[in-house]
Parts: structure tokens; sequence; C-alpha cells
């Protein structure tokens, strides 16, 4: 049996001369069919949420000191904390995809007097960019841009 | 020649006069394999339970009544072959609705969300007959007859998980008309619609699940129109602390 939807969802402004049942949610929701990646897309900020207090923690630990830094760095090496960052590289890489699949439907028809592009090419450029950064990134962390 | 095949639907029923809450019912009947979803229900409705109630009309997928929950999704019954289905079928009224009776749901609340777009056009000066019409070119239509498809069918708010937990988000049907207004070059109210859009709970409360556009059955693509909506309501805002007085274009 589904779940009950809020109970004013779809009322009318007037109630009519019938008793009702309530409305009840879309039996699928939230776990089941398509509504799966969509909670799980949702669910992704939790980590987010997450990576930024470690961030936070990360850049006390840089202005305290050398000792507070190898510390952290320690702890980071901790296979719970590696384990942890892998998770959220593959909830990053799964918003990433779902995101780009969907921003083209987001595009006006215009911005004044300009058409976007059509969608496999706004997709394409998403693609291109998120590569593109992810190498420089890459590069830059390996040392081979100072 | 073999008999033909039988099939087990499992509907919703609901009497307002008898019972607290919805219960379901059973009828195994043999169906003809060119048979429509809709055709079973209306064949347990003529021949094996005349106390059925469901809503149908055109049987070509234009009117838009006979939107149902088939084995937990939304769907239009008349498009549906019951051979897509397996032996077993489940059908209940549209989720997000209150339940009039059986397959019945009031749609009163969407005919209320529907008025407040303002669906027509508004113009700042009506022209007089004699200037003859307000030309448009098929450029400029092509950018709303996508949203202009829609049959009022009701799937994507059954479909709509802000529909089931915010009530005064207006909901996908409803904005995607609004917005088909907003971009007929025709139209001089989208600032008008754009201030319903920007108000409590509505366009910004959508996140974005797609659920509208996938169960669309006329492939209207309600999320894009939502997302769009979202876009120009903001331009409009912005564009309304720039220039004095409101004047916009």
């Amino acid at each position: 049996m589904a779940r009950p939807a809020h109970p004013q969802a779809m009322q009318p402004v007037k109630p009519g001369r019938t008793r009702t049942a309530p409305p009840t949610m879309p039996p699928q929701f939230p776990m089941t069919g398509r509504y799966r990646a969509y909670t799980l897309f949702d669910a992704t900020g939790f980590l987010y949420l997450f990576v930024g207090f470690v961030a936070l923690r990360v850049v006390w630990a840089l202005g305290t000191g050398s000792a507070a830094w190898a510390s952290i760095q320690q702890q980071l090496a901790n296979p719970l904390y590696i384990g942890f960052h892998v998770i959220t590289l593959a909830a990053v890489c799964f918003v990433a995809v779902r995101f780009f699949g969907l921003f083209p439907k987001a595009q006006p028809p215009r911005i004044g007097p300009a058409k976007p592009p059509p969608g496999p090419v706004i997709v394409g450029m998403l693609y291109a960019a998120w590569i593109g950064i992810t190498v420089l990134m890459s590069a830059a962390l390996m040392g081979g841009i100072s | 020649m073999s008999d033909p095949p039988k099939k087990t639907f499992v509907i919703t029923r609901f009497d307002p006069d008898v019972d607290e809450v919805p219960k379901t019912q059973s009828y195994e009947i043999a169906v003809d394999p060119d048979w429509k979803v809709l055709d079973a229900v209306n064949y347990i409705k003529d021949e094996v339970d005349g106390t059925l109630s469901h809503r149908w009309s055109c049987r070509m997928a234009v009117c838009g009544s006979c939107g149902m929950m088939v084995n937990g999704e939304p769907r239009l019954t008349c498009k549906d072959s019951v051979s897509q289905y397996g032996d077993t079928v489940e059908i209940t009224p549209l989720s997000n609705f209150p339940v009039i009776r059986d397959l019945v749901v009031d749609m009163d609340g969407f005919m209320d969300k529907f008025k407040k777009v303002k669906p027509w056009i508004i113009r700042a000066k009506e022209l007089a007959a004699e200037d003859g019409p307000v030309r448009q070119s098929p450029e400029e239509l092509e950018e709303f007859k996508q949203f202009s498809m829609c049959i009022n069918c009701m799937l994507c708010y059954s479909a709509c998980p802000v529909v089931s937990n915010e009530p005064e988000f207006l909901g996908p049907a409803a904005i995607a008309l609004g917005h088909r207004y907003n971009v007929d070059s025709r139209d001089e109210g989208a600032s008008e619609r754009n201030a319903i859009f920007r108000g409590e709970g509505t366009v910004f409360s959508c996140s974005f699940a797609n659920e509208c556009s996938e169960v669309c059955p006329k492939n209207v693509d309600p999320a894009a129109a939502v997302n769009q909506a979202k876009f120009n309501a903001v331009i409009d805002w912005a564009t309304g602390l720039v220039l004095p007085s409101g004047e916009k274009e």
C-alpha cells in the first residue's frame, strides 16, 4: 500500500460535497523504479555536508601549525577516510552524469537574441569542461603545473 | 481454437458512503490480446461488476480522462495494451489526488491551480479588429508548441514527489501551461505569471525528479517547462530590479 501523501495535496480550495479518500504518494516513491536514482541524487547532499566538515577541519589544521597538519594528513590516510572519499567521488560522478543529462532541458528557448545550442552539444560541452578541469587539476596536483 | 488468456485485475475500490479507507477487489477475466487496459476495465464494468466507477471518453489518448495507476505507474489506460502486462494487473486511482470513488479522483484542486497561472493570452492593449491578426512565425510557434500539446491527463501530478509533499506547489501541467503563454510571442503577460511562479511554494519547489516528463503520454516534457520557467522567473525579477518602474523590453 502506498504511503499517505500530504493530506492537503491536490485538495480543492472549496471542498466538494462528498467525502474523499486521502491522497497517497506514488507507490514506487522513494526507492523503487526511476525514483531510486532521484532519491540517491538528493541523498548525496549528506555526503557533501560531511565533506564540508572534513574540509573545514583540514583548513583549521593548516592554520594551526605543522604538527596539526601532519596529524590531519595521517588521519586522512586511514582506510575509513579513503573509503569515504571513494564513495564521495562515486557520488559526484553519479550526480554529474544525471545533472548533465537533465541540464539541456532547463535551457530557455532563447536568451535575448541568442538561442542555446542543441541538447547533445550542451551535454558534450559539459563533459568536455569536466574532463578538461579534471586533467588540469590532476596535472597541478602531480606537480606538472607549478 | 484455444481459450483467450485470463488475467487478474486487482482494482482499488472506495465507496465514500460505506468504506473508511480504500480496499482492493480482484477480477479474473478472459482478455483479448488486442485489448487496451481501458477495454479490460470497461469489460469488468459492463459484464462483471456494474458498481465499478472510472472515467474515460475518447479511447484515443486525446481527452486525458482515463489516467490511472497501472502496476504502480501513472498510465493512460487507453494507450497501454493488456498484453504488455503480466498475469496480474494492479489498477489504482491516480496518486496524489483525493479519491471520490473507486478509480475516480477529485480534479478540482488541479483546476484551481490551472486558473492561477492565467492560461490565456494577455495583451497590454488589445488590437482593433481592423489592425488584423497578430502574426507569428513558424520559429516563434515552435518555442511553445510542445507545451501546448498537454491533454490535462494529470499523470504528471500523479508522478511528482513534490506534489505529494507541498500542497502549494502549482505542479507540472499548470506551470507548463503558464510557461507556454510566457514564451508565446503574442503574449504580454509574462511578468504577471512570473510573479505567480516566484510566489510561495511554486516553481522553485521543483527538485527536478523529471518523473513528470517520463510519464507524459504526449511528450510535452513538463520538467523542461518548469525549469525554464524558473530561469525566466529569476531573469524577470532581476530585470525588475534594474529597470525603473518595472519597465521591460
